[in-house]
């Protein structure tokens, strides 16, 4: 039921793993963030689920701008949700 | 198709401009994707120009960073961590970052849409490119002539080229996939329309130009230049930013670990 219930997350998982395989080792893989979008948004999703990690990470994208310092992030230790 | 709606008003200006490129500006249709490539790249140049100047910062830095990375030889997450660190404490922009790459994405998508739609009510006007020997009609095939092969030749070279220019900081693992990736690409990119080819390859030549130019802008640390017709100049060019070790730079220790030792021995007491 568990899994079940965990299904959409999965989801979001195989697509942002998807883009990791082509487009993000297309262009360069690296972000200024550790661990990187695609990390973060992988993590984001396991532990949150689909909604709130897609948010996380939408968030994540966001920040990774040339405005930002870049720095350690972990999707754990974000502050949007309690 | 509803996932791909919020696309249209992407699409409706990337066809706005093209029609007003084609009909008032004059150019064939092949040249109006090239001008409308070319303008997309202008508008993301604000956004490379903060890149330059991150990456001088991290020229600076480069010989203590060097140092981190010695330090953590073994631990490559501990050590990205503390560069990431570093990054922070010396307002380091490190040049790539997520967005700037992602706003391409949707335009690619839309213009794909755009180029789809050509080729099903193809407008009027000169559709080859180069003269009718040449590319016949940018909405067929990429493998409906033999350009379309040339085309993809050239989209491979400058594909690897600009991802060699821009990723200086890469394990040999990723290296490989990025040789390999383009190869997959193509077996795509036979079926796509030629303009789109166009568009892909008009964009990786910009990339390799704005990555030589950039190259170029960067202030060369002080070394003391050999002054000897043997250099090489191609050295120059093969040596990568984030890499160089441009001057041993002593970072100085700072003289506080010791005393705190010192107070800690004589609070024991």
């Amino acid at each position: 039921m568990r899994h079940a219930l965990r299904a959409p997350a999965y989801a979001g998982m195989v697509l942002v793993q998807a883009y990791r395989w082509t487009f993000g080792v297309l262009w360069g893989g690296s972000c200024k963030y550790h661990p990187s979008c695609s990390r973060y948004a992988l993590d984001a999703l396991r532990q949150y689920g689909l909604l709130r990690g897609s948010v996380l990470a939408g968030w994540r994208l966001l920040r990774c701008n040339p405005w930002s310092h870049g720095g350690v992030d972990y999707a754990q230790d974000q502050r949007l949700f309690r | 198709m509803i996932l791909l709606s919020p696309l249209t008003p992407i699409e409706d200006v990337l066809r706005n401009v093209l029609d007003w490129l084609h009909g008032t500006v004059g150019l064939p249709w092949a040249w109006s994707i090239v001008a409308l490539t070319v303008i997309v790249r202008l508008l993301l140049v604000p956004l490379t120009v903060r890149q330059i100047h991150s990456m001088q910062n991290l020229q600076r830095h480069a010989p203590q960073m060097k140092e981190i990375q010695k330090k953590y030889k073994t631990d490559k997450k501990k050590q990205q961590e503390e560069l990431m660190k570093f990054y922070r404490e010396n307002q380091i922009n490190p040049a790539a970052s997520c967005l700037p790459l992602l706003a391409q994405f949707p335009v690619f998508i839309a213009l794909y849409f755009v180029l789809r739609e050509f080729s099903k009510h193809p407008p009027g006007g000169d559709l080859s490119w180069l003269g009718h020997h040449f590319v016949p009609d940018i909405t067929a095939h990429a493998n409906a002539h033999w350009s379309g092969y040339l085309l993809l030749v050239i989209y491979v070279a400058s594909q690897l080229v600009s991802t060699m220019l821009m990723s200086s900081t890469m394990d040999k693992s990723q290296r490989i996939m990025l040789m390999v990736l383009p190869v997959v690409f193509v077996t795509f990119l036979l079926n796509f329309p030629v303009g789109l080819v166009i568009y892909w390859v008009t964009t990786n030549l910009w990339t390799v130009g704005q990555g030589l130019i950039t190259r170029r802008l960067m202030p060369k640390p002080a070394v003391p230049e050999k002054r000897s017709s043997r250099t090489p100049p191609k050295e120059d060019e093969a040596e990568l930013v984030a890499e160089e070790p441009s001057k041993p730079a002593p970072a100085p220790k700072p003289p506080s670990q010791p005393r705190r030792v010192k107070r800690k021995k004589k609070a024991r007491r």
